[in-house]
This record gives structure tokens, sequence and C-alpha cells, in this order.
């Protein structure tokens, strides 16, 4: 072999190096071509570094000055590569943080829970106190002081569930579980002078049979504001601000009605906020749904409770819980409320 | 109440559609239920609320209509020439606190059916046609809204009309062919011997109008509501005619509806008026007024009405108002007996002035808000507590069936209702318990394993409503995981939730012994706080599980804590931080073997009692019993800590407490050391 040729082949073994080192997939892949060009006996540097012995005196210095070059090339392109690998290499305590985590149990509040702490929420930041009461009730707070006397046709609107016996208590016998929340009016009022500005909140029972949008026990949200110069504009502006903060449609219509604590008295629409009044299924096509009852609280009723209806005034409203989240959240079937289902529940978040 | 548009438009010429109508009904108080089409006509139902009798006829919806669409009201066909009375029927009213005014005339008649006009008509209203005689007092009662009824006065005993009590035991068989037994407080119309009709509320059948009735007695009548409304409850049985008067009818309508009557009875050909009539009117009728403050009318609705139109309002709807310089003396008319009062004519300006109208202001806050129930603070801070262990929140019925009630009364009689919709919901809850155990019943059947869920809510027992908490839990107590960290749940699981509530109040209770016919013997704990039992838990006892159709195999662990008892127990002094302590503590491990018979509570109590005040605390870290413990002995680690708030201790000291507890240990319970 020439002296020549063995320069050539120097250079050619660059290139070959090259494409070697392209190939390179492996940190022990790597490891060869490392040992295969650089090891001290076999690599091919240390072969053609042995080349220079017998190499003619003329070409020894281009020849040493080309192994020197391609050996630089080599340990450069190899470090560099390794420094790669090492930036992509996991430590030996690595895990595989792909496995599923363990979570930590927490329970999921009911549905009715979060509308009612929802609608506390709401009346509390408006200025309201926040009342719960008795659930057995005597007729006196129940019907007759809210102008309900005995055999007042308006008493067949709430189909009462009665005691087998009374409950003694420090005032009249209970003998009735409550029909509505309005029984909470009465106390609080005979109990405190106007104004007044309350919520209570709390089951009611009504003998009504299980069905879609029925259940014997409910839950009724009740809103009661006495002072002087109240007026049904005032219901209108506070109900048109629960509904933005429940329904997010703060539009509001007011339909004359009748219930014997109010007068006048009205059912509230709020606009659907489905279809925004188009019609749609929710609203049955009105463009309006039904969410409560209310009016102007009946002279009869301050009288009852020793108010001067010529001197205050009020409003009084009441909402089923379970209709808000049934018109809320879309739940077709009012019984799931009362299954516990897990499968339900867990729709509803944390 | 279902009014053909034909019908309603003989009294007021209105040009819009049903749904128009409807619609705009519907904002003016006298919403529309349906609409249905017969031919050309409509037929529209309305949904006439309880205060407002007057318009279960159609003159009176029309009378709504005309005010809505501010439109005069005709009179039709009911523009008849007034009764003209001679006083030649004997009608005597013995009670005229019940009947107060009871109009009879007599007629000459040719039974047959009525003309097809008046046939559909009824129809429409949803009143089956019966005879030319019966199907006008309908129609009067439909269109006039004043109930009529007709006797055979042939069968009429010596033809005497008497208006009285029931005798005790009385008894007749009315025209829905059904004897009934009278009691003394109901109101008869009699012949010269027996009761022929109820008053009010139906007719009889001995006196019922047949193909061979020839002479009639029509009557209308005004009867007291209240009696009305008792009996037909007393009999079960409503009418078309009891619906009316229950609300209250027009006392001055008797002698127009009759006059109406007389005069269809010519124009279809039935038959002729003999001339005789009776107006009996013990008290007549004395029109009601009241004033009308203008200032008022803003003062409740919150928006100005123009003077013009309330005093169009109340013209339309057959008020007479008298301007004053404050407002208006108003007169109602006679039929409308929900007027008592100056709100409920600003009402009746206020909806036909329109709702729509209304401005949306905010009432002003004269004062701060009293506080809020307490209840409502410290109920969430249960529930917060337990949602965070895991549980979900359940809501269930408060009444439930009297077997599931039973092993939850604890010696006391159960609340029951008088009047259940079923037997599943006849008590009065005792315990959350029960509802809770069913949700998790029914989780289990729908394919869940693992179940939390708790409760709050009121508890009913004779002495009144509790308010507590209860929860019950089966399944892992930590979740299957690829760690393989799974665990079933047990009595200590439940016991640490326990802790974690009374925790959550700053009360540490402590547990005893207890026995309940629903939790299982020996795993059953009485949560004890101030020396009182606030709460219990433990086991599910198979019987229950078994009773709500729990799978067997299940270990359901299951509580209720009194949450009025729980928050009272809480100290009443505002909390106060801590300053953190100044000196290390000291931690020294003792294992001992005891007899395993020796409650924790014992041994503890034994260490504590033998410890110097700056032991603070005792925690059980391990117990062991197998090989290499003797049979009967078991082996307890403690891990004891002792700091001081004022020095530093030394180790001597703390080898000295050591001792001296160990030394308790060995003399009292006789603890050996390992």
């Amino acid at each position: 072999m020439s002296d020549s040729d063995h320069i050539s082949r120097i250079e050619s073994a660059r290139n070959k190096f090259r494409e070697a080192l392209s190939e390179v997939r492996t940190s022990s892949e790597f490891q060869e071509l490392r040992n295969s060009w650089l090891g001290r006996k076999n690599g091919r540097i240390a072969e053609y570094t042995a080349l220079l012995k017998t190499a003619a005196p003329e070409i020894k210095k281009e020849l040493g000055r080309s192994i020197n070059e391609l050996k630089r090339i080599v340990e450069d392109a190899l470090a560099e590569r390794e420094a790669e690998f090492a930036k992509s290499a996991r430590p030996a305590n690595a895990i595989d943080i792909t496995l599923p985590g363990r979570v930590p149990q927490l329970g999921y509040r009911h549905p009715l829970s979060l509308i009612r702490d929802e609608v506390i929420e709401i009346f509390t930041r408006l200025g309201y106190q926040v009342l719960e009461g008795p659930e057995i009730e005597d007729d006196y707070h129940n019907f007759e002081a809210l102008n309900m006397p005995a055999d007042h046709p308006a008493r067949d609107m709430h189909d009462t569930l009665y005691l087998e016996k009374p409950i003694k208590s420090a005032g009249r016998p209970l003998t009735l579980l409550r029909t509505h929340t309005s029984a909470m009016q009465i106390r609080h009022m005979e109990n405190n002078p106007p104004p007044v500005r309350l919520v209570a909140i709390g089951p009611v029972y009504r003998r009504d049979n299980l069905d879609l949008t029925h259940t014997p026990m409910f839950h009724q949200v009740e809103g009661l504001v006495v002072g002087k110069g109240i007026t049904l504009a005032d219901l209108k502006g506070t109900v048109s601000a629960m509904a933005r903060e429940l329904f997010g449609s703060a539009e509001v219509r007011f339909r004359p009605s009748f219930f014997p604590y109010t007068e006048p008295s009205a059912e509230v629409d709020i606009r659907c906020f489905k279809c925004a009044g188009a019609g749609c299924a929710l609203c049955k096509k009105s463009g309006w749904i039904e969410i409560l009852g209310s009016g102007m609280v009946h002279p009869a009723v301050f009288e009852a409770v020793g108010y001067n209806p010529d001197e205050v005034t009020g409003f009084a409203f009441g909402m089923g819980v379970e209709r808000v989240a049934q018109l809320k959240w879309g739940v077709g079937d009012i019984r799931l409320f009362y299954e516990n289902d897990l499968r339900f529940l867990e729709q509803f978040g944390i | 109440m279902k009014a053909p548009l034909s019908w309603i438009r003989e009294f007021v010429d209105v040009k819009a559609s049903a749904e128009e109508i409807g619609a705009l009904m519907g904002l003016r108080g006298l919403p529309l239920e349906s609409l249905e089409t017969h031919g050309d006509d409509v037929v529209m139902d309305f949904e006439v609320t309880a205060n407002r009798p007057d318009c279960m006829s159609v003159i009176g919806i029309a009378r709504e209509i005309a005010t809505a669409y501010k439109l005069p009201l005709a009179a039709g066909g009911t523009k008849v020439p007034p009764l003209q009375p001679n006083g030649n029927v004997p009608i005597t009213i013995e009670e005229p606190e019940l009947c107060c005014r009871y109009v009879g005339a007599v007629a000459d008649v040719t039974i047959g059916p009525s003309p097809k006009w008046m046939q559909d008509r009824l129809a429409m209203c949803g009143v089956r046609p019966i005879s030319n005689i019966v199907d006008i007092t309908n129609y009067v009662m439909l269109e006039l809204g004043q109930p009529m009824h007709a006797f055979d006065l042939a069968k009429m005993r010596q033809g005497k009309i008497v208006v009285r009590r029931a005798k005790a035991g009385e008894s007749m068989t009315t025209l829905d062919g059904k004897k009934r037994t009278l009691s003394g407080d109901m109101l008869v119309i009699a012949d010269a011997e027996c009761a022929e009709d109820i008053g009010g509320v139906m007719g009889g059948a001995s006196s019922e109008i047949s193909s061979a009735t020839k002479r009639v007695a029509f009557e209308a009548a005004y009867f007291a509501p209240s009696q009305i409304r008792s009996t037909s409850k007393k009999l079960g049985l409503k009418t078309e005619a009891s619906s009316r008067f229950e609300r209250g009818a027009d006392r001055t309508a008797p002698p127009r509806a009759m006059a109406r009557a007389l005069q269809l009875l010519e124009q279809i050909g039935a038959g002729s008026f003999t001339g005789d009539a009776t107006d009996n009117y013990p008290t007549p009728y004395q029109p009601r007024t009241t004033h009308l403050d203008r200032a008022r009318i803003r003062g409740l609705l919150g928006m100005d009405v123009p003077d013009e139109s309330v005093t169009r309002i109340l013209s339309s709807l057959d008020f007479d108002p008298e301007m004053t310089s404050t407002g208006w003396i108003v007169t109602a008319p006679p039929w409308r007996v929900d007027m008592h009062r100056q709100v409920d004519l600003i009402e009746e300006v206020g909806r036909h002035h329109g709702f729509e109208h209304l401005p949306a202001t905010f009432p002003g806050v004269e004062q701060a808000p009293p506080p809020s129930d307490p209840r409502i603070a410290r109920d969430r801070r249960a529930r917060t507590a337990l949602l965070g262990i895991g549980f979900s929140e359940a809501i269930s019925f408060a009444f439930i069936a009297s077997k599931a009630a039973e092993p939850f009364l604890d010696g006391q009689g159960p609340v029951a209702i008088a009047n259940p919709l079923s037997e599943l919901f006849t008590t009065m809850r005792p315990s959350l318990l029960s509802g809770v155990i069913d949700a998790v019943s029914h989780n289990r059947r729908h394919g869940r394993p693992d179940v939390r869920l708790f409760e709050i809510g009121t508890r009913f027992s004779p002495d009144g409503e509790t308010r507590g908490a209860g929860f019950a839990w089966t399944g892992l107590a930590t979740p299957d995981h690829w760690s393989g960290a799974r665990r079933a749940v047990d009595f200590y699981d439940v016991k640490g939730v326990v802790d974690q509530l009374a925790a959550e109040y700053q009360v540490t209770p402590s547990f005893s012994e207890t026995k309940k016919s629903y939790l299982v013997e020996g795993r059953t704990a009485a949560i004890v706080v101030n020396g009182k039992t606030i709460g219990v838990f433990g086991q599910l006892a198979p019987a229950i599980a078994a009773a709500r159709d729990l799978p067997a195999t299940d270990e359901i662990y299951a509580g209720e804590i009194d949450l009025d008892a729980l928050s009272a127990a809480a100290p009443a002094e505002t909390l106060r931080a801590a300053a953190l302590p100044k000196y290390p503590s000291v931690v020294r491990d003792v294992s001992i073997l005891v007899a395993d018979t020796l409650s924790a509570e014992t041994v503890r109590g034994t260490i504590r009692s033998a410890a110097p005040e700056t032991l603070i605390q005792i925690r059980e870290f391990d117990r062991y019993q197998g090989k290499g413990i003797p049979d009967g002995k078991v082996s307890v680690s403690f891990r004891l800590t002792f700091q001081s708030p004022d020095r530093t201790l030394t180790d001597d000291e703390v080898q000295a407490a050591m001792q001296r507890i160990m030394d308790a240990l060995t003399d009292n319970l006789q603890a050996v050391q390992r």
C-alpha cells in the first residue's frame, strides 16, 4: 500500500465515522462506536497511528497531521453526542409518572344543598337574615294567622299531613307538618318588631303523590321584607336580582294570582334562560318559566302578628328549591333528588 | 271554567283570537289553561282562583275580558224583564243564617230534549245535556254563575218548599243514585215531610224531573259558603253547584237567574211560567263601600296609575267609584265576594293597569340584618367536615315506614302521621340512619361496592325536633390502587370520623360500650360528652341490613350524632391562640405485654395517672398478638411525648417519669416490659 493511499484512507474514514455516528440510537451502540474508533488497542485511530511507524518520512508529517485531525473530529463529535445522551437519560431512581395517583376521596354535595347555599349566599349579600324553623307546626301558624281560617277554600291548595297525636309545646299543640315555610314569617314577626328582612328555608310537606314534578316532601325558600314604604316594585327588583344570580336571567314577569296571605298576589316568571324567550321544550314554547309565588303581605297577616298595616307594608315570596334545581340542571324527574344515587350526586361537583 | 268563545262574544265584542285573549288574560289574573276547537267554535278553559267565584260564569269571564280590552260589556241574552214575584209559592226558610234567599217559581212544562244550540254549549262547557228543563238550569248557572234546581212539583208533598236542617238519621237518594244518610248539621230542601234536595249540593231522586213531569218548581237560592263546604266535605260530594256556593255566590243574583230561566223556558218552547213566584229574602244584601286612597295605590304598588285609569278599571268591573279629594269611595258589585279592604281594590287597579308597568326598584336597608339562625353555620361545619372525609351528602324523606322506625324509637312512642300517603310514609323518622341505610342499600344494589353517605336533618320524637348527622360507610376504607394498599372499612374508621366531627366543634368525646338493637353487640360505642350520650356508632346489625336488601356479606359501619348537643358542648369562649412551645419535647417509646382483656383506655389511664404533667401525649402505635406472644396477652407499644412550657426537660427527669409509669403498669396491670 502506498503512502498516499494512507492519506486518502484517513480522509474517507472521516466520512465513514460521520455515517456510523448518525446511525447510533442507543447508548450501547454509542459505546460500541466509541470503542471501535478510540479503543487503545483495536480502535481505528490506534490502527492509523501505528501506520506512522512504517510510513515514508516525507509523508510522515502530513499523515500525522491527518490522523490528529481525524482524532480531534471523532473526539469532539462523540463528546457532543454523549452530552446529548446525558441530557435525555433517566436517572436510576426514575419512576413511571404515568401510573394513576392516589386520589384522596372527597364527598359530593347534594344538589339541593348546593342550591340552598347559593340562595343563602345571595340573600345574605342583600342584607337578609336567614332563618330555619320547626317542621311540625300548629294550625295557627301554618294557616290561621296567614289569613286561612278553618274552612277557607284556599286550604284545598295545601293538602296537609296531620299527626296522629299532637306534640305538646310551650305554645299551641303541634298538629301538622308545615305545608310552607310561610309559617316562619308569623313566628318571626310575632317576636320581632319591623323592619324585617328575612329568608326562611327548609323542608315542607304536602300530601302529594310522587310523580315527575311532585314529592310529598320538598324544600322551600321564603322571603319576607317588611318596613315603611315597601312596594310591589321592590319585590320585582328583588326577584330580578335573585333570578339573575340563580339563572343568569334578569327579565321577570308578574302575573296576577291569588294567595290568601298576600294582596296583591303574583306568580313570577323569568325569561327562559335556555332559549332567551324564543320558545323551547323547557319553557313549553312560552318563552317564560314560572319560578315563584309572591305578593304584598295581606293586612290580616300584619294584624295577626300585631303589626299596624297602616304603618308598614311588606312583600313575601316562596320558591321551591327542587324546582330551581330541576330547571337549572335539567333534572327531569324530581324523585332523583331523594334516591341519593351516587351516580347522580357525583354529577354536581364537590 | 270552560267557556265557548261564541258565548263570551255575546257579552263582549272582542275581535282578538282565542290565543291572543288567553295570552293577555294570563297577565290580568285569569290564565288560560287550554284551548279546544269545537267545529267553528273554540272552548277556552280558564283557571279561576279560589277567590273569584264570579268568574265561574261566562258573564264573569266576559267582564274581565271587556276590562282588559277596554270594551263595553253587553247584557246579551240576559237582558230580560225582571221577575215579578206574587208570593204564591209556599217557601219557608227555617235557617235564614244558612240560606238567606230562596226564589221559587212554578212553570208548566213539556219534557223533551233541549235545542241543539243549547245542548252544544252545555257539552262544550263539560255539562251533559239531560232534558230541556234540567238543561235550562245548567245553562243559567254557566251563563250567570247562579246554580239552579228544578223539582217535579207533583212529587213535592203539599207543594211545599221548606229550607231546614236535616233530621238526625234522615236519609235520601241523591241524583247520582246514591242513598245518603244525613246529619243534623246539613241543610236540606224538603217538602212537607221529606228531604228532597241537599241544599246547594245535589238534588234528590224522588223529585227528579222525569218524562212524566208536567209542572216544576224552579229554585234559585243563596247558601252560606261554610255550610256548603262542610256538607260537601262530609259527603265527599263536589258538584258544579257546591263549588260555586262554597266560594260565595251573589245574593242579588237569584231573581235575575230566575227571570232568565223563565225567559229561556218560553224561548225554547219547553213550557210557560204560571205567574206564581216567591222571593223569600230575610236579610237583604247591604252594598259594601271602601275608601280607596290615591296615595296608597302608589305606596303599595310602587307605580303610578293615572286617576282616569283607576276610574275606568273599577267602573268596567262594575264597581261604583265616587271620586273624593284624596281618592275614591268605591262600592263593590255584590258578586265580588273577595272585596273586603282597600288592598283588594288596589289589586284590581294594579292587575288591570298591568303589572308589566311595574318598575324594578330595590328596598333600602334600614338596619344591619340581625344574625341568621346559628344552625345554618353550625350544620355547614359538620357538612364540610364529612365531605372532607369522603362522605357524600344524602337527603331523604322525613317520613318512613313504621317498621323502619321501630328499631330507632329508643323506648319512646313514634310520631305517627294520621293521614299518610302510603304505608311507606307513616312515621316521622326518629333517626337519620333509616334514610342513610336505604341510600346505602340503593347504591349497593346499583353496582357500588364502596359507599360513604351522610345526612344532616331533623329527627322527630314526642318531645319535639332535634337536628342530627347520620352516616354510614361500607366497602373499602382505602380504595383499590396498583400499589396494593386496599383495606376494608372497620370500626376504627368510623370512630375516627366521630373524632374528626367532634374536633370541628373543639369537643373531645369519650366512648363507652353500649347496646343498640340496630348495631352489633360488642361493636357499638356511645359518644359521650360531659357525661351525656350525644350519639352512637358501630357495626350495623345484619338483621337491619337484610331488611333493607343489603347483601349479607356487607359489613356496614354507621352512626349518628346529635348536632344540637354537640354544638352546645363546644367551648363558649372565643378561641385564643396559644404561643408555640419554646422548649423541645422528648419522645420515649415503651412496649409492654398485658392481658388482652384490658381496654386501651385502662392502660392509657394508668400511664396518665402515674405520669407528671409534662406528659403531653400518649399514642398507641403498635399492637400485636400472635407468634411469640403468650395466649391471652397482647403486646402494646406506646409513644409518650414529654414537654414543659417553661424549661428544657433533662434526661434524668424523663427517665424518672418513665420509671414511675413502668412501675405503675407493672404494679396495677401486671404488665411486663418487652
